[in-house]
Order: C-alpha cells, then sequence, then structure tokens
C-alpha cells in the first residue's frame, strides 16, 4: 500500500509503528533519552516535510531508520564535546527506572553497562549491522536496504560483530572475577 | 567436519537458506561442540537484547510527541506547498555559488577591460554623459569676482543647464557669506 508523508492517517500508521524502533536505534548511538527523543522527532519532521511517497510501508520504515541512523552519527560527531555528559548519562542509574530493587539494579545496570561499551567500542560499519539485527528485529534483507550493502555483507557483519563482542565481554568477565 | 562459525550465526538469525539449514540441524543432533558454540551465540545474544533500554524509559514522550507534530502540520490544516518545502542547501556550496557569481562578475571587467561602448550598453544614460568630449575644464583667472550671482545665473542658464544653489554655513551679515553654486 502506498504511504504519502503528507497524508494524516499514513503519518499516524507510520509514526506509531515506527517510534519505538527509530528511538531504540538512536538511543543506543547517542545514550541520551531527551537528545533521543528530540531527533526521532526531528527523522518523522524531515519525513513529512520532504512531502514523499513510498511505495510500502516498509520502504518508509527503512527510509526512517536510515535518516534516524545518519541524525544520530552526525550528532555524536558534532558533539564530541558533549561526550563526557553522555558518557555521565549511559552510567547515570537513573535511567533504569524500571529497576525495583537497588542491589539487583546495581548488577543489572553493571551488566548493561559492559554490553553497552562494548557494543560501543565496535568499528561503526559492525556497530550499526549489529543493532539493526539486535534491537530493530530486521532480517538480513532490510538491514541490507536501510544501510545499502548487500545481504552477504550483512551477514558478514553479523558474524564478526557477535565474535568481537564475545571477545571483549568475555575479557572483561575475567578482568572482574 | 564442525560447521564453519559464520553459518552457525546465520543459521541463529533463521537466514539461512535451505539446504544448508537441514545440513545444520542434522549435524547439530550429533555434535556437542557445535551444539555447546550456538548455545553460546544464543547467550550472547540474550546479554545484548537485555541490554537494550526499556519500553517504559523510550516511549515516555510518544503519545506528546505525536500530538506535538500533528498540531504543527495537520490541524491547522496547512499543506506543504511547493515554496513551503524546505530548501537544503548546504553552507559551503551556498558560498562557492556566491564566488562565482563575484568572480564571474568581477572577472569580466579584468579580462575584457571597459570600453565606452560596453558602458553604453550597460549604463546608456551614463555613458552620453561621462564621455570625455563632455567634460570641459573651466578656469576663470579674474574669477567670478566681477559678476553678479544673477549674471551667472542666467549665463549658466542660456547655455542649457540646471542650476541648483545650495547655501552653507550662514553666518552675520559682516562676515563672508559662502556660496556654492552647483
Amino acid at each position: 500500500m502506498e504511504i504519502k508523508s503528507t497524508d494524516r492517517d499514513d503519518f499516524r500508521r507510520i509514526y506509531d509503528e515506527n517510534y519505538h524502533l527509530l528511538i531504540q536505534v538512536i538511543m543506543h548511538i547517542v545514550y541520551n533519552i531527551e537528545i533521543a527523543e528530540d531527533l526521532t522527532q526531528e527523522a518523522f519532521e524531515r519525513f513529512y516535510v520532504k512531502n514523499m511517497t513510498f511505495p510500502s510501508a516498509d520502504d518508509a520504515k527503512y527510509w526512517l531508520i536510515r535518516v534516524a541512523k545518519n541524525l544520530a552519527l552526525n550528532h555524536v560527531r558534532r558533539n564530541k564535546r558533549e561526550i563526557e555528559m553522555v558518557e555521565k548519562a549511559r552510567h547515570n542509574p537513573s535511567l533504569s527506572a524500571e529497576m525495583r530493587d537497588a542491589s539487583q539494579a546495581a548488577v543489572e545496570a553493571d551488566e548493561k553497562r559492559a554490553v553497552r561499551m562494548a557494543i560501543e567500542s565496535l568499528p561503526e560499519n559492525l556497530r550499526m549491522v549489529i543493532q539493526l539485527k539486535e534491537y530493530s528485529g530486521l532480517d538480513y534483507k532490510a538491514i541490507a536496504k536501510v544501510l545499502g550493502i548487500s545481504e552477504t555483507n550483512v551477514k558478514v557483519r553479523v558474524y564478526r560483530a557477535r565474535k568481537k563482542l564475545e571477545e571483549a565481554l568475555s575479557t572483561e568477565d575475567r578482568d572482574v572475577y | 567436519m564442525c560447521i564453519d562459525s559464520q553459518m552457525l550465526s546465520a543459521y541463529l538469525d533463521g537466514e539461512l537458506p535451505e539446504p544448508y539449514r537441514t545440513q545444520v540441524e542434522e549435524h547439530l543432533e550429533h555434535c556437542a561442540a557445535c551444539r555447546k558454540h550456538l548455545e553460546d551465540m544464543k547467550a550472547l545474544d540474550k546479554r545484548i537484547l537485555d541490554a537494550a533500554f526499556s519500553e517504559e524509559l523510550l516511549l515516555r514522550n510518544k503519545d506528546r510527541i505525536y500530538s506535538l507534530l500533528d498540531k504543527k502540520y495537520f490541524q491547522s490544516g496547512k499543506k506543504v506547498s511547493f515554496i513551503r518545502r524546505r530548501l537544503e542547501i548546504s553552507l559551503p556550496s551556498l558560498i562557492t555559488a556566491a564566488a562565482a557569481v563575484v568572480f564571474i562578475f568581477i572577472g569580466g571587467f579584468m579580462f575584457f577591460g571597459t570600453s565606452a561602448e560596453q558602458t553604453e550598453d550597460i549604463l546608456p544614460s551614463f555613458a552620453l554623459q561621462a564621455d570625455s568630449s563632455n567634460v570641459h575644464y573651466v578656469s576663470d583667472t579674474a574669477g567670478l569676482d566681477n559678476y553678479t550671482l544673477e549674471e551667472i545665473l542666467q549665463y549658466l542658464d542660456s547655455k542649457g543647464y540646471n542650476v541648483d544653489i545650495s547655501i552653507k554655513g550662514l553666518q552675520p551679515l559682516d562676515t563672508t557669506v559662502s556660496e556654492d553654486a552647483e
């Protein structure tokens, strides 16, 4: 079904279907919920303002993910100075508002932080692929479309990212215990 | 022979096409090492997934932002007209374009110089007056003291000039009054 970005119903539908996905993708790049919300809004504004027609909802989705990803990456590049603040936000336990038990929360927060840091330390081409794979529920074909690479390339990068993460996270465990 | 790790990774994601898929499954049946490998990969996947941000956090402003956008773009009944569509020009390209215009403008004069004919093409009314044959240098050794202002004006008028007279710096009677006739 064709999607027109300035049609109110289409816009609503695309917004509902993709907000979660976009903010998740952005959040794993900027690690700050306020910034992630701003950038997600910006992505949808561009979607409207560009006044585009997409052959299907999936095409609109891929376009949006691409825009969201680029907005977030540009933001991080442009605000190198803010990186310390981002660092702080990531380590800020208040982010894990969902946790009830404090000590349990601390352990879980540590684990999450370790994984996030391991992902962040991946080279960008591997990082984007594994994040889209794990957090956006896209299959190889969709990731290939979003990133403009081949499916085989996606397969290879997913594997390499996993390998690197495994190494990074297991060394970390050894350091801890 | 055991399964290639990359194949196993694709298998885990459900992205392995058919002949290989069954082969991998058959191999897993009797190979503990590969089963272990797959389990490790699954465990890692779970760890990564668990590091996702919670829905609660991510979706806290979803509705607020939607109503903001809806208000901005749809409720006022506005449509994006051709003119309102954002024209996106990057700063460097804008500067390049501006520099090019200036260069062409100045370069035109630099390389081809100016001549009366060209000036006439560009500014016809100016060329007529500014041609060197129209400018006369006048000097009068006796000065204009011998003529009254009225005579000077009559003379100029007879030659067909438009004369504007302005008087500057009015002073008391006993000092000189300077008059500029143009």
